[in-house]
Parts: structure tokens; C-alpha cells; sequence
């Protein structure tokens, strides 16, 4: 929200897309979806102690459709994979997808036959939590930072590219 | 039980089967029968009529480089006489069959069909011979050893350039999720499991029959349950439960790992409660090795199996409740939960997934501060418990969606090998820590609250009744506890302290071979039942001599209990099978593994 210095008092200037992303930012509508240990966690953050409602983010919603923030709580399985899939596209636009927790962002400890490494293969992700399973303080901490990055218009609406061009040989940073 | 016992039971089988059964040569503390595959029916049937009336498990090991290569161990127990027998079929390699006995208990079901996805055996005479846990489309049995492990190699910084990053599956086209679309099942596929009576999905057929599907999003399932559900009207006819969706290959992944590292994966199993699931691991792990914690640890660990048992009911209270409307006792519940959690923490600093019960004892004493926060607890908890009997326990709301909803009859629950609360609120009071004990539970005194209906009502009496239980042996459990060593003296398990490498070589080998590739299990087989908040928790473990489990085989309740769901919905209403699921308390992570 920006106002110019010699504008009426009382009165604030802004652009309707910034307004539109400051309203969007400051109300998501998480998607009560839970898969393993970190829902768990995620309930609490709901609860008392930590209350997520601080930051405009509790009310969770069991539709799809009526859900704006996909928060993937827990090991991404072959089996549940293609359904995840099809719960992000059943989201309204603009939607949004936090990796919560180890399993959801690389697989965690689980690199073997039936668990997807990362959910970043299925749905694009705009914050990835570490941890197993991260504190609510950490879920906390990733949904301010989700709402920095919608307001300066670096999470994209309905998620990043979609068909990402031929992989390119990554050259480690730290090989001479 | 003991290996005398057995001993006798197979004296007293011998007279009927003669040379068709044998003790099993594999060393283990309480022995097991081997049964020649034709015979298995009529051996469970002998067994069942020896009143080993509750059904447990059935496990698969495959000894890829023996003849014959599969052993499935069975495992029934007996609620009356407090004891539980082992016995075993072994299988060829080529085309593995036996026949089954999923109608002698009809537990058995899952269980034989989870060893035909995992294992690739058939068995003869299966009313639905499908996999369980693995989608349709499947290709391989993930358990047998000859199945790789699979998973994606990591990118280190040593490899970072030759490592290929992996989408799996492969996508087809231009768009790189769309190879995910093309793998779902589609919903019609699975209606065809409930024909013909049904119609197709969402509209009823000419019976005024329909089907629901339930899940595997539904935010009354606790996971990714998933149900199909048959309606004549609003009442239920028939339910299939599906799943697999959190599938985890916990036990392949065990089979990699050291027997210290193999813990941790029992945390993330049945995730509400770590401690548990980690003290019955290493009970097994420490029956194979033949070592003993010490007095302290023993002590500590049921401090901190019992806190865990009550953070596990707070959980599946809060939920519970929350599935049927009432919001507040959510609040209240994970008020004392986090009251817990900051416990857990304090000793190991980690909320949730503390691992802290390892094999040998505990991974370290408790801190100072964690007795002073144990008895701030101790206090309140008590009148906290009055808290939400206040808030449900008369309340005519849930007096009218718990009362005679979700019966279950004992004779289904022992024959589905339904255990832990949704048991005895049928009305059998058996209990592990009483029937079998481990870790000196039977010099506690506490009780086994019992219901009488079978109904969700006397499962949800049953549990909060246990709250108070368990608060009531950690009140005993303080005041016994003394100070001493929490880990074995073998220093062949557990690494020598610190201050001794200085002076001892041999020291110093042992703290260089465990750190670096771990203790090593004796060839055999163990096994220790316990008792979780769930349930009838046990692990069966081979070792091969090496220092990795050979074959990690859990026996988990929520399975057994999530099979019995169907016997509980038949005849009620829709709205009901959201209380009846609650009221079973089952976690996915503990069905699915």
C-alpha cells in the first residue's frame, strides 16, 4: 500500500493488483489435507498454543475447491501421487503449494520403491519446510514467508511452469 | 511364550499331524512349528479349537538363497490361557501357493492378500486375491530380496554433476506432471468390486443402491483412507476399504539400514506414538541379541511409553470429537498433548520423532528438568481428564451419535485380530502389558477398563479410562525410579563412554565398529508383543548374523482393526461411519507402513 506525501489524510493510494495480493496474502485458505506425521504437527499448529489464525490461515478447508494454499504434510506415495495431482487441479486459482517437511520436499529418509522424491515432481511448490516433522513454529515461519512472496509477486498464481524445458546437466557449485 | 510351551504344544499336535510338522530348526527364544503346506487349514483349525482364539499376523521372510525359499510365520494368541504360538509354512520358489484361512479367521484376509503383493504368493481358495497396498498396476513384489530397493540416487557435492536428477514415472508429452494423471485408477474400476448390485458412481442402480466414495481426502478419514461405500438409501450394505496410499516401504527400507538406523523408521510408523513403536523394536532387537536394559531405562521407558499412550488417546480424542462437530475438546486436548511434546523435547530435542528408546536402553538419561515438568503434569492431568468427561461424557449430543453406533461383537473382533481399545470395548479386558508382560508392567498396579456393548460410546469410555490408567502407573513408575545407568553394560551393543578410549584398545575397537557399521544379530528369529495405544504391537525380526535386520516384519494394530471397519459400518448409517472410523482410532501411517 503506497500513498503519495501530499495526499488527503485519510485517504491511501494503491493499484488494484497490489491491493489484490495483499488481500490475497493476508487471508489463505489452507486445504485440510493431511498425509502422515507433519498433519499431525500441522494440527497443532492449528490448535491453542501456536494458533495459525495469527496469520490469517485458519480456516482450512476440506473441498478443494474452496482452498487457495495446498500445505503437502507428509511422504508423498506412488499410490497417493496421481491424487494429489488431481486435488491441485480441482483448486481454484490462485493456489499455492508449501512442501512441509522432509518427505514432501526430497523424499526425507525414505529413498525407495513407493515414495515419490519430492512433491515438486507433482504439483509446483513456492516454500519447502526442512524438517521431520518441522515445529509449528517452522509451518508458521513458511506461511510469512509465503505471504512476502505473493506480495512481491514471486509465487505465481496457479503455480510455476507447468512444461519446464529439457533438463540441463547441472554442474555441482563446488567442483572446480 | 516359552520354548517348553511350545515344546508341549507340538508334542500334543503330533499325535494328530505325525511326521507333517516339525519344530523349527531357525533359533529363536520361544521356537515355532512347521507345518507342511497341505496341512495349514487343518493346523489352524487344531489351533483354534486349543483356544488360540485371537488372530495376529502372518509374516513373510524370504531366505532367497535357502530350499525352500519362503517362510510365512503365523501367529495366533490365546486371550484365556495368556500365551501365543508361532507357527510356520515353508514354500518353494517356483509358483508359491498354500491354502488359505481367511475363513477360519477371517483376520487373515489382509494379511494374505498383503503377501501376495509383497511377497507374490497365492493363496488357494482367497475371496479376493488382490494387492493391498501397491496400485493395480503394479509390477513386482517389493518384499522379496531379489526386488530392488529402488528410489532415486542423492546429489552429494562429491557427485553433484553425474548424478541425473529423476522424474518418476517418465512423462509422456509435453506437460511433466501428466504421466501422474495417466496413473490413477480410474473410479469406475473400482465400482466393478461391488457389483453387480451397484450402479455406476454417484447414481443409484436399479435397487436404489448407490456408492460413496470416501476419500482418499476426506478430513474424517485420519489420512488417506480411502472407502467405497454401498447405500440403500441412507443405510450402509457394504464397504470396501482401500489402501495403501501412504505406503512407505518401511519394512524394505529397514532391511538396508543398521538395526540403530532401523529405529527411526519405527518412529515415522505409526506416528502418535514414536515412543511405543520404538520400545517394541527394541525389545525384539534386544531378545535377538540375548541383552537386557538396565533397571533405570526399564523404569524410564514406561514413563515414557505411558506418555506417549495418553498423548496418542489425546490425539485421537480431539479428533474424534472434532469429526462429529464438537470443536472445543481439540483445544483441550492438544493443550496437554504439547504439555508432553515439550517433555519429549526437553530430552531429546525433537517434538515428535524422539527415538529416543534404542536398542540397549535409552539413547541418554533424562535431563534434570525433565522430573520437575513430569510432576507439573502429573498434577494437573487428573482434573484435566474431569475437563473433557465434562465437556462429552453426559453430553446429549454425543451420548445420541455414539450409543450402539459402530457395534462390534467380540467373536468378529478376536477373529479379525482387533486389538487395544476397540477390543475391549467389546468386553474382552486383555491387554498386553497384563496378558504378556514386558518391561516389569505386571509389578504395576493398574487396571484394564472393559466395556460391554461394542459400541463407539464404550470404546471412547475405554480409552479415557486408560487415560487415567496410565497416569496412575507413571505415578508408580517416578517413585521407583533410581539412579543408575539407562544403557546395557555389553559393550558389544552400546559404545563405550567417552573417557575409557583413552586407556582401551579394546574400547576403542568397539566404539569404532558400532559407530561405523553397528552391533551384529545372531542368526534367528525374535519376537515381543506390546501393547501401544493402538494395540497388539509387534516386531518380527530375523537376523542373519550381519549387522543389518534381515527382515523387519511389523505386526501393526490399525491394520488389523481397520479390517474389522466393514463388520462395524454393515446396517448403519452414512452419517455414522465418521464416528465409527474415529471411534477405532487407526493412524495410516500404522496400516500402510
Amino acid at each position: 500500500m503506497s500513498g503519495s506525501q501530499d495526499a488527503v489524510p485519510g485517504i491511501v493510494f494503491s493499484t488494484v493488483d497490489k491491493l489484490a495480493k495483499w488481500a490475497q496474502s493476508s487471508s489463505l485458505w489452507p486445504f485440510s489435507f493431511g498425509l502422515a506425521c507433519c498433519a499431525i504437527e500441522m494440527m497443532s499448529t492449528v490448535a491453542g498454543r501456536f494458533d495459525i489464525s495469527r496469520f490469517g490461515a485458519e480456516v482450512f478447508r476440506p473441498s478443494p475447491r474452496q482452498a487457495d494454499l495446498m500445505i503437502v504434510s507428509g511422504r508423498v506415495s506412488m499410490k497417493m501421487a496421481p491424487v494429489i495431482r488431481r486435488l491441485y487441479e480441482q483448486m481454484a486459482e490462485p493456489r499455492w503449494v508449501i512442501a512441509m517437511g522432509a518427505c514432501s520436499s526430497c523424499g526425507g529418509v525414505f529413498n525407495n520403491y513407493a515414495i515419490v522424491q519430492g512433491v515438486d515432481k507433482v504439483v509446483p511448490v513456492d516454500v519447502y519446510i526442512p524438517g521431520c516433522p518441522p515445529n509449528p513454529d517452522a509451518l508458521l515461519y513458511a506461511i510469512t514467508r509465503l505471504q512476502e512472496k505473493i506480495r512481491a509477486g514471486e509465487a505465481v498464481p496457479g503455480g510455476r511452469v507447468l512444461t519446464p524445458a529439457p533438463r540441463e546437466k547441472v554442474v555441482s557449485p563446488w567442483k572446480k | 511364550m516359552h520354548l517348553e510351551d511350545t515344546r508341549r504344544l507340538f508334542e500334543q499336535a503330533r499325535e494328530r499331524f505325525g511326521e507333517d510338522i516339525s519344530l523349527s530348526d531357525r533359533p529363536s527364544g520361544e521356537g515355532s512349528i512347521v507345518v507342511s503346506g497341505p496341512r495349514v487349514r487343518e493346523f489352524t483349525q487344531w489351533a483354534r479349537s486349543q483356544s488360540f482364539d485371537f488372530f495376529a499376523d502372518i509374516g513373510g521372510i524370504d531366505y532367497l538363497f535357502e530350499s525352500p525359499r519362503f517362510d510365512l510365520t503365523y501367529t495366533v494368541y490365546s486371550t484365556g490361557q495368556k500365551r501365543h504360538l508361532h507357527y510356520k509354512v515353508k514354500l518353494d520358489e517356483s509358483a508359491p501357493a498354500v491354502d488359505s484361512i481367511s475363513d477360519i479367521y477371517a483376520g487373515a484376509n489382509w494379511h494374505e492378500r498383503e503377501l501376495l503383493d509383497m511377497f507374490g504368493i497365492s493363496f488357494n481358495g482367497h475371496p479376493d486375491p488382490r494387492r493391498i497396498l501397491m496400485p493395480e498396476h503394479w509390477r513386482g513384489h517389493p518384499l522379496r530380496k531379489d526386488y530392488p530397493i529402488n528410489g532415486e540416487q542423492v546429489q552429494f557435492s562429491g557427485n553433484f554433476g553425474d548424478v541425473e536428477p529423476q522424474t518418476l514415472p517418465p512423462a509422456p508429452g509435453q506437460d511433466a506432471f501428466a504421466g501422474w494423471q495417466a496413473l490413477e485408477t480410474t473410479p469406475g474400476s473400482y465400482t466393478q468390486l461391488i457389483e453387480p448390485a451397484a450402479g455406476p458412481d454417484g447414481q443409484p442402480d436399479a435397487d436404489g443402491r448407490m456408492i460413496l466414495n470416501m476419500g482418499p481426502q476426506h478430513p474424517s478419514t485420519h489420512g488417506v483412507l480411502r472407502l467405497l461405500i454401498e447405500l440403500d438409501g441412507e443405510n450402509i450394505t457394504r464397504t470396501l476399504p482401500d489402501i495403501g496410499y501412504l505406503h512407505t516401504g518401511i519394512e524394505k527400507t529397514a532391511e538396508t539400514l543398521s538395526f540403530q538406523q532401523a529405529l527411526t523408521l519405527t518412529d515415522r510408523m505409526d506416528y502418535l506414538s514414536p515412543l511405543g513403536n520404538n520400545l517394541a523394536y527394541s525389545l525384539s532387537v534386544e531378545k535377538l541379541v540375548g541383552v537386557e536394559a538396565p533397571p533405570r531405562a526399564t523404569v524410564l521407558r514406561v514413563i515414557l511409553a505411558e506418555l506417549t499412550r495418553i498423548q496418542s488417546h489425546l490425539v485421537w480424542l480431539g479428533t474424534h470429537a472434532l469429526d462429529m462437530g464438537a470443536m472445543s475438546p481439540f483445544f483441550y486436548c492438544f493443550r496437554e498433548r504439547d504439555q508432553i511434546l515439550d517433555m519429549f523435547e526437553m530430552i531429546s530435542g525433537v517434538r515428535m520423532m524422539t527415538s529416543f528408546i534404542c536398542p540397549g536402553g535409552l539413547r541418554e538419561d533424562v535431563p534434570d528438568e525433565f522430573m520437575p515438568a513430569l510432576e507439573q503434569f502429573m498434577r494437573v492431568f487428573p482434573s484435566r481428564v474431569g475437563e473433557y468427561e465434562t465437556l462429552l461424557t453426559k453430553n446429549p449430543i454425543w451420548l445420541e451419535r455414539t450409543r450402539g453406533v459402530g457395534r462390534l461383537a467380540l467373536d468378529d473382533a478376536l477373529a479379525y485380530g482387533v486389538s487395544g481399545a476397540s477390543l475391549r470395548g467389546s468386553g474382552l479386558a486383555w491387554d498386553i502389558r497384563k496378558a504378556e508382560p514386558y518391561c516389569g508392567y505386571e509389578t504395576y498396579e493398574f487396571e484394564i477398563p472393559a466395556g460391554t456393548h461394542g459400541d463407539v460410546y464404550d470404546r471412547y469410555l475405554c480409552r479415557i479410562e486408560e487415560l487415567r490408567q496410565s497416569h496412575k502407573i507413571i505415578r508408580q513408575a517416578m517413585n521407583r525410579l533410581e539412579p543408575g545407568p539407562v544403557q546395557t553394560n555389553d559393550r558389544k551393543m552400546i559404545p563405550p563412554p567417552k573417557n575409557e578410549l583413552d586407556n582401551s584398545m579394546e574400547s576403542l575397537i568397539h566404539h569404532f565398529l558400532i559407530s561405523t557399521i553397528g552391533f551384529t544379530a545372531p542368526h534367528g528369529e525374535a519376537h515381543v508383543p506390546t501393547e501401544t495405544g493402538r494395540g497388539l504391537l509387534s516386531f518380527y525380526i530375523a537376523g542373519d548374523g550381519s549387522p543389518k535386520p534381515y527382515r523387519m516384519r511389523a505386526r501393526t494394530p490399525s491394520f488389523a482393526n481397520l479390517q474389522a471397519l466393514p463388520v462395524m459400518l454393515q446396517g448403519g448409517l452414512v452419517a455414522d461411519a465418521v464416528a465409527t472410523i474415529g471411534s477405532i482410532d487407526i493412524v495410516l501411517g500404522d496400516v500402510d507402513r
